[in-house]
């Protein structure tokens, strides 16, 4: 039986019966015409199997360990065509711990209300090995010596329920509501650690314990939204609030290694509740087909006043919260026109104060005196940044089109007196941009951009002490985000049909950085460079069989000195360099078949192959004479193959057979030889390589 | 938990049963004239007559899709159907050869602009308000680049799917989401447009919520603050340290640790330290966590003591 039946006679009930389709007489068709136009829906379930334990394949499935796994999905639609009315339930992966639920109804051009839940589960990648006791809660208790451990299985899970509702009033109005409650819980490796070496005979690397952040939250999400419609206006305003309930504002230990100092982190703070309430507008004005004007502007009011921790010292004064507040104003305006029939310009203006209002108080004094790089105060952090844009594109001969462009952005920062890295007030960057584009052709289409840009700003301050002497050991390093950086960037990207049944796309991208020094030394980031190339090739050998492959390289790379040490009396420090590389080959191949009416197969396999470099060296004979030891590469592979075949049964059921192979391999040092002092120890196997063969039955109605 | 939902399907399930019985009560009799304008089905007649269930681009799959849903007055199917977006094309009717007045595929001679503004004609409000002037705007990336219509799934709006149509272009994050560090992308669990709106947006890289921060709070609030102790980075810019694409370093980090805080810190004490696998205490800052083996509370912390150095993010 050939289920794919191609007519000899186009039936020629389909144009009536597709008629039907805007009225009540669907039910009367042929089935053929049915399939053809009613929505369908599919239901499958099956089993699956792992043949071993995968911690990364399973990282987000829970497909993690040798065994068997439930394989269920549906998607029923229903639609009423007499009165627009669909009704549609999603379930994916049900029998996984990644299962997404989804329940919608709605009256097309009236009405509409949905219900989902999805779940999204973490499982941490590495095997933790440790006698702490308490993981998951904020009690947690630590061992007083170097103890041998049990394998631990650290996890996050997301459970989040969605709800919606649209209605569609008079006047062009629409009405949105959204609502997300999403539950967090779980933990997660953190620790807590004090200078000093560890106890004599003990192979850890310091006073470092094991402390997992236990995570049980809710963050919650409301927004409503009214939208006007019109013809050439558009509207849409609302109000967008967030609260973030962390269930517990504290870790408290016990126990733990007998070292001084070590025990008075504790407790440790938590992530704080916090709120806000954003109202918002976003507006579209067509003044003419070819000219439209667009807004937005928001203002946000975002607090945290939830209680301090119990259990440490409050200065007096500052009361039981930190009463933070932050407001945020948002402009956005923005004009698209075109003057001239070949010649369209586009500017856009864009206006945000980040105004941390924080009452400023002195929360410690302890161990203050004037040559302290700290004063004991909170350091509220407001910014406000203004950018603009302009861009011209004028269309010329063959369908090509020239566009010029010009970036600008200038961002004002607060500032603390008393400052231990290096900062300024304020950056400014200006973009240059042309562009060479071909939109259209059956042949090649593609673009030639290329882009200088130069960031500067007001002259950097000097890292402060508390009586307000420039820190003698400081100003060495512009922080990246804000130092002097000149910026090239070319990128190419051809689209090419040769033939019919070919396509082909290559992409080019090279991009280069050269950042300021604020010191003598060099010190800080010098540079940067990043390559993208990339080929794409989709091959139709016949309506049955389709081919593609593809083949990247990215290659990044930031040169960064560094003065080593505490050297402000030193005349000639020891500066040394970090040459960081990351270079990734990757390439992927993938067909899908149909090799007769019954059976429709596919395969798709990518390799990457990625490697980390450091290329740390010293630069000079300065003080101290330590060595610079080079950091061995780390090399990572991560390769997958998927195959399926789908075999029709009968006309609307079938099997299908899924079977994956996923490898990850790493020589990755992070952890190999981590000891924490208490004992714990986290370990990757190198090689990873999981099997999982799929059987599910699927069924088609309508 | 698992109550929760449970109880809002049974709820939802039970308004499906109500909100029926209301549509009834509002749906056309069976006397009334039968939806749509007389115009729809001549076009349907007309269009399907060639474009049928042979025709080499199967185009009948869209009767599956809203587009066709005529009881909604806002369809093209409650219009003039297929010549609602393709025009009345009289050359092509009378010579197939010709292209309809209005056609959207690879091969299309008609600018993209143009033939954008034939969607936006419906679309233009909501999510793509501030469409014009937006960067795939003006890169002339046609509606149609992404979106399929003639199909019952649109890829683009199925979470599965819906990042190997942005990878056609943006080739880079194709590799960068299968890093060992990485959200759950390939699992359908995170995708492109819970970050973008690639119709346009108030902020930077077409942020859903207008930058970058506020995007990331949406899942990650608890970094959100203000705290006791800011750490100025994070208040900024969460992509200052974090690559959300994808990394071969833990936690999303763009560097390795200690580079990545070398980038700003400097040697005022320890902060410039040579990387290394055998140094202990604070010398012990590219195993395990790094620099924040002791600086454990990175985001910021709302702990107002400093008994140990807490005022370094260390409680």
């Amino acid at each position: 039986m050939n289920l794919h039946i191609r007519h000899a006679f186009p039936l020629t009930a389909v144009t009536a019966a597709l008629l039907a389709a805007f009225g009540p007489a669907l039910a009367a068709e042929s089935e053929e015409v049915v399939r053809l136009t009613k929505p369908e829906s599919t239901v499958s379930f099956g089993l699956g199997y792992a043949d071993t334990e995968g911690r990364r394949f399973g990282q987000y499935t829970g497909v993690n360990d040798q065994g068997a796994y439930g394989l269920f999905n549906a998607d029923i639609v229903r639609r009423d065509d007499a009165t627009g009315i669909w009704l549609r339930f999603t379930g994916r992966n049900l029998g996984l711990e990644n299962r997404e639920l989804r329940f919608e109804h709605e009256r097309q051009g009236n009405w509409r209300y949905f219900v989902d839940f999805s779940q999204t589960p973490r499982f941490e990648p590495l095997i933790v090995s440790s006698v702490v006791t308490g993981i998951g809660s904020p009690n947690l208790t630590l061992p007083g010596a170097l103890t041998t451990g049990a394998n631990v299985d650290l996890k996050t899970q997301r459970e989040a329920i969605g709800l919606g509702f649209d209605k569609l009033l008079p006047g062009n109005l629409n009405l949105q509501v959204r609502f997300r409650n999403e539950e967090k819980d779980g933990a997660r490796i953190s620790g807590r650690g004090l200078q000093g070496a560890p106890p004599a005979g003990n192979p850890a690397f310091g006073l470092f314990e094991f402390a997992p952040e236990p995570i049980n939250s809710t963050t919650r999400q409301l927004e409503a939204t009214l939208g006007y419609a019109g013809e050439r206006l558009q509207l849409a305003g609302g109000y967008y609030g967030t609260t973030y309930n962390n269930q517990y504002n504290a870790l408290n230990s016990t126990g733990g290694i007998a070292a001084a100092g070590l025990i008075a982190l504790n407790p440790i703070a938590l992530p704080a509740d916090t709120q806000s309430h954003q109202l918002h507008l976003t507006g579209g004005y067509s003044f003419t087909p070819a000219t439209r004007g667009t807004f937005k502007i928001a203002y946000t009011k975002a607090t945290q006043d939830d209680a301090f921790v119990t259990g440490v010292p409050l200065a007096p004064g500052i009361g039981n919260s930190a009463q933070a507040r932050l407001d945020t104003t948002l402009v956005q305006l923005g004009l698209t026109a075109r003057p001239l029939p070949k010649l369209s310009v586009n500017a856009s203006l864009r206006y945000e104060d980040v105004d941390d209002k924080t009452p400023i108080a002195q929360y410690f004094n302890v161990g203050l005196g004037p040559l302290s790089t700290f004063n004991g105060n909170n350091e509220p952090h407001s910014f406000r940044t203004t950018s603009g844009r302009l861009e011209a594109s004028y269309a010329l001969p063959m369908a090509f089109r020239l566009t010029g462009g010009l970036d600008y952005e200038e961002k004002k920062h607060n500032f603390s007196p008393v400052r231990i890295v290096t900062h300024r007030d304020k950056t400014e960057e200006t973009s240059y941009r042309i562009e060479l584009r071909r939109s259209m052709s059956e042949t090649v289409t593609g673009a030639l951009a290329y882009i200088h840009s130069e960031r500067g700003g007001s002259p950097f301050m000097l890292t402060t002490r508390n009586d307000g002497s420039p820190a003698p050991s400081g100003n060495r390093v512009a922080p990246i985000n804000i130092a002097d950086r000149d910026r090239d960037k070319v990128r190419l990207s051809v689209n090419w049909t040769p033939a019919e049944p070919l396509s082909l796309q290559f992409a080019v991208d090279e991009a280069r950085d050269s950042y300021g020094q604020i010191h003598a030394l060099g010190t800080g980031v010098r540079k940067g460079e990043a390559r993208n190339y990339s080929v794409d090739a989709a091959y139709t050998f016949s309506d049955q069989w389709q081919g593609t492959a593809w083949v990247s390289r990215n290659d990044t790379r930031q040169d960064q000195w560094q003065q080593a040490g505490s050297q402000a009396t030193v005349p000639a420090p020891l500066v040394w360099a970090a040459a960081l590389r990351n270079v990734g080959d990757s390439f992927g191949l993938g067909v899908r078949g149909k090799p007769n009416g019954r059976l429709e197969i596919g395969a798709d396999l990518s390799h990457s192959d990625i490697t980390d470099e450091y290329g740390q060296q010293r630069l000079n004979a300065g003080t101290p004479a330590t060595v610079v030891a080079p950091l061995p590469d780390v090399s990572t592979e991560l390769t997958r193959l998927t195959l399926f075949a789908k075999y029709a049964v009968q006309k609307n059921a079938g099997v299908r057979l899924d079977y994956i192979y996923d490898r990850f391999s790493t020589d990755d040092f992070t952890w190999t030889t981590w000891q924490y002092v208490v004992g714990t120890r986290m370990l990757q196997s190198p090689t990873q390589k999981v099997h999982f063969l799929g059987v599910s039955y699927y069924y088609r109605f309508q | 938990m698992t109550i929760i939902p449970t109880v809002l399907l049974g709820a939802a399930l039970l308004l499906a049963q109500l909100f029926p019985l209301f549509a009834a009560a509002q749906a056309p009799s069976a006397t009334a004239p039968l939806a749509g304008p007389e115009a729809a089905q001549q076009a349907v007649r007309t269009c399907t007559a060639c474009h049928n269930e042979n025709w080499r681009t199967p185009v009948l799959a869209i009767f599956q899709t809203k587009h066709a849903v005529s009881a909604d007055k806002r369809t093209p199917f409650a219009d003039q159907a297929c010549m609602t977006c393709h025009g009345q094309s009289a050359e092509h009717l009378k010579s197939p050869a010709s292209p309809p007045d209005m056609f959207f595929g690879r091969k299309s001679t008609i600018p993209v602009a143009e033939r954008n503004a034939k969607c936006l004609t419906c679309h233009q409000g909501g999510k793509r308000m501030l469409w014009a002037g937006s960067p795939h705007d003006s890169r002339d990336v046609a509606c149609t680049s992404c979106h399929q219509l003639h199909t019952a799934q649109d890829k683009v709006r199925d979470k599965l799917t819906q990042p190997e149509v942005c990878f056609a272009c943006h080739k880079e994050k194709r590799i960068e989401i299968s890093r060992p560090s990485r959200h759950p992308i390939k699992e359908g669990k995170v995708v492109c447009s819970d970050c973008h709106n690639p119709h346009g947006t108030a902020g930077p890289a077409l942020l859903v919520r207008d930058g970058v921060n506020n995007t990331c709070y949406t899942c990650h609030m608890e970094k959100r603050g203000p705290f006791v102790r800011n750490h100025q980075p994070v208040t900024e810019n969460c992509a200052i340290c974090h690559n959300p694409h994808g990394t071969t370093t833990a936690n999303l980090l763009r560097q390795r640790l200690p580079f990545l805080c070398q980038q700003c810190h400097e040697a005022s004490t320890h902060q410039g330290s040579i990387a290394s696998r055998t140094a202990i205490s604070t010398g012990a800052n590219t195993l395990a966590r790094g620099c924040e083996n002791c600086h454990t509370q990175i985001h910021g912390s709302n702990n107002p003591s400093n008994l140990a150095g807490e005022r370094t993010f260390r409680r």
